[in-house]
């Protein structure tokens, strides 16, 4: 029977436990249908984590949140190296997942979530967090530059979640301009991507061009998922995004990606006509200074007849 | 042979590995006379962690950064129970341990970090951090509600490390108040910093009583411990903090608590008197608005006495830190506030060098007496930051190299000035 994870099916804390099960055999699946916003607020979903986030790991013995935890969790299931070999390699994947969450996503995080909209937009934080992230990349330069992986000599969990992690920074807020410094780290990412395993799951990674402009105030959002960070398709507009309640955590926003829909005829431009010109009353709204009662609220009865019987003017 | 942890006394990240061994019964100690801003930038210390950022863990076979991995790693040395004792228990204590370093500690530091001056300010980004916190401390209060401790019945590495993380909330920002709405929380971390192997790692824990105030632009800092957690003392007022470079990423800082002291006749007052009368000097610097060179710095040399005062350039050594404007600035303004002691003895001005990152930080000192005095070396420890070197006013060179840097000559050494401080 597979493990079901609930999440989107473009996040990419998710795809960290997806890609464990491609090395290591285990049945793993995206939960079916599920709904950002929707899926996750319900009371089910709740006692399964009481935070409401995504993603989290149904197993027949019970639920598991955080996805780095879930990523473990499935990479234990069987024997593998993906832990490493020995206990100071054990030690030593933990310290990167650990920096690829902490040093890592959360500073790309910090410096994307604001200008996508999805949190408070102040630039001092952003300055630093650009300058926390430097610091952090130049860190893993220096050791990238004499290791092809980040412990032992292949592929383990810490390279699944540090590259799942990088993604998100690639495709959507780190230009070429940007990561040039850090050329090792450019090296390291490109090669993880194209492994085949990484490949299924992700999907082609295009280098974002251009860093996100900054958005002016949107809607909140409560319960996100990592927004999509590949280009399984050609590139789309962001077409709609379902948010709820703005937070200023550096929490990753699911955006709902939609191609750009042909121009259709509205249906509504095909009803027979009518005599109330909606823009009449939008200004009959706007320019009525005083007296509003009187002359506007009347006016609406005029230009909605209807309405008459519900006001008493 | 014990393992090594390189990180202060007071550093909560550094206890959860040293609770872990209490349980285990494994050798870890903390490495001794450990500096913070110091031990940790040595090219050395670099090679254990690129990013050099402490608890760091030596071992036989190596070293190990990131709290969280250094206390998994001491948990698998022997065989206990404190990654639980089934599959699906060691997936829910990852996801305890992960929410109590997301969900938790990140919240609670992005509010404390800023108020004790670490970080900027920004009143709607403390909001989303407590409203974020909040959140998180509703869901933990929920689960702890039908739960003693976060995984099975017993203390596992979970409950180590979100004990960890909740005493730098409790003891230093979260007040009662703020917690009674979490009673389960609150049942939870009394009953964890009680346990023995708890006790004798953090100490006793007493309960924030207020918010700390919002401090005004600081001393920056880089390399950051948490905070003092415990009152294993009698409470002190905070009379020094070790820091360095301003950072808004949440971490925590080091502050070494020192007692008053009493205060003590300044020996440069007992030298022998001299023609130069420093104020004298700050009034012709202050009020000169034009032909400054003319006036002010000719005045300066005619008025400088080389017996009974003496000129310093300063280099800060670590400029490579210096990669965001504002916090640089913030830096040199930090120093000049910790020489505000000297401000009698003294007069100073630091430029700001570069039109981008990194900004170089050089300063010209005037000081009372041949030598830089003794308790401004004690008292301030930016001098340490900073290479020191006496102007041989012989050599037109560097008289010419005063003159421009008093009057924030641009281009300075063929660069723009960022920005020019004085003290007077």
């Amino acid at each position: 029977m597979a493990l079901i994870i609930h999440a989107g099916s473009t996040n990419k804390n998710a795809m960290k436990a997806l890609i464990v099960a491609e090395y290591t055999g285990v049945k793993v699946e995206l939960v079916k249908d599920f709904q950002m916003g929707v899926s996750n607020k319900t009371p089910e979903f709740l006692s399964l984590n009481p935070i409401g986030k995504v993603p989290v790991l149904e197993t027949p013995d019970g639920s598991v949140f955080e996805s780095n935890a879930i990523a473990r969790y499935v990479a234990r299931l069987t024997d593998n190296t993906l832990f490493g070999a020995s206990l100071i390699d054990y030690g030593r994947i933990e310290q990167w997942i650990d920096f690829a969450t902490l040093e890592i996503d959360s500073n790309i995080l910090r410096w994307f979530i604001p200008r996508i909209g999805f949190a408070v937009y102040l630039p001092p934080a952003e300055e630093a967090a650009i300058s926390s992230l430097k610091r952090a990349l130049a860190a893993l330069n220096t050791h990238l530059a004499s290791n092809t992986y980040l412990v032992g000599h292949s592929v383990t969990l810490a390279d699944i979640i540090m590259t799942c992690n990088l993604v998100l920074g690639f495709s959507r807020i780190m230009t070429k301009s940007f990561t040039s410094e850090f050329p090792h780290v450019e090296r390291y990412f490109w090669t993880m991507v194209n492994q085949p395993n990484f490949l299924k799951i992700v999907g082609e990674v295009k280098q974002a061009e251009s860093v996100p402009p900054v958005q002016s105030a949107k809607k909140p959002s409560e319960t996100k998922e990592p927004v999509k960070p590949t280009v399984k398709d050609a590139p789309k507009e962001e077409a709609k995004k379902e948010v709820k309640e703005q937070v200023a955590k550096p929490e990753a926003a699911e955006e709902v990606v939609e191609a750009p829909k042909p121009k259709a005829k509205n249906p509504l431009d095909l009803l027979p006509s009518s005599k109330m010109v909606l823009d009449d009353w939008k200004r009959l709204y706007s320019n009525t200074k005083t007296n509003f009662r009187e002359v506007a609220i009347k006016g609406l009865s005029f230009v909605f007849p209807s309405f008459k019987k519900l006001i008493s003017v | 042979m014990a393992l090594i942890i390189h990180a202060g006394s007071t550093n909560k990240n550094a206890m959860k590995a040293l609770i872990v061994a209490e349980y285990t019964g494994v050798k870890v100690e903390l490495v001794k006379d450990f500096q913070m801003g110091v031990s940790n930038k040595t090219p050395e210390f670099l090679s254990l962690n690129p990013i050099g950022k402490v608890p760091v863990l030596e071992t036989p076979d190596g070293s190990v950064f990131e709290s969280n991995a250094i206390a998994r790693y001491v948990a698998r040395l022997t065989d206990n129970t404190l990654f639980g004792t089934s599959l699906i228990d060691y997936g829910r204590i990852e996801q305890w341990i992960d929410f109590a370093t997301l969900e938790i500690d990140s919240n609670i530091l992005r509010w404390f970090i800023p108020r004790i001056g670490f970080a900027v300010y920004l009143p709607p980004a403390e909001e989303a951090a407590i409203s974020s916190l909040k959140r998180a401390l509703a869901a933990l209060n929920t689960h702890l509600a039908s739960n003693t401790y976060l995984v099975g019945h017993s203390v596992t590495l979970a409950d180590i490390i979100m004990t960890c993380n909740l005493v730098l909330g409790f003891s230093r920002i979260m007040t009662k108040s703020f917690t009674s709405e979490f009673p389960h929380v609150e049942r939870y971390f009394w009953t964890m910093v009680n346990q023995p192997n708890f006790l004798k790692i953090v100490g006793e824990v007493k309960q924030a009583d207020s918010v700390p105030p919002v401090q005004s632009a600081k001393k920056p800092s880089e390399n950051k411990e948490p905070v003092n957690p415990t009152v294993k003392d009698a409470p002190k007022e905070e009379a020094k903090k070790e820091v360095k470079e301003q950072v808004a990423k949440p971490e925590a800082a080091e502050e070494v608590v020192e007692a008053p002291k009493p205060k003590a006749k300044n020996p440069l007052d007992l030298l022998p008197s001299s023609k130069m009368v420093l104020d004298d000097w700050k009034r012709l610097y202050s009020n000169t608005k034009t032909n400054f060179r003319e006036v002010a710095i000719k005045g300066f040399w005619d008025m400088y006495d080389p017996e009974g005062y003496s000129l310093w350039f300063c280099d800060y050594k670590y400029n490579e830190e210096n990669t965001v404007s504002f916090v640089t600035m913030n830096k040199v303004g930090g120093f000049l506030q910790r020489m505000d002691l000297a401000r009698k003895y003294a007069f100073g001005k630091m430029l700001i060098i570069g039109s981008e990152p990194p900004f170089k930080v050089k300063g010209l000192w005037l000081f009372r007496g041949k030598e830089i005095p003794k308790f401004i070396l004690d008292e301030c420890y930016d001098m340490e930051l900073y290479e020191w070197k006496q102007v041989d006013i012989t050599d037109e060179a560097q008289k010419e190299r005063v003159n421009q840097m008093i009057e924030d000559y641009e281009p300075f050494e063929g660069e723009s000035l960022l920005d020019a401080k004085c003290f007077k």
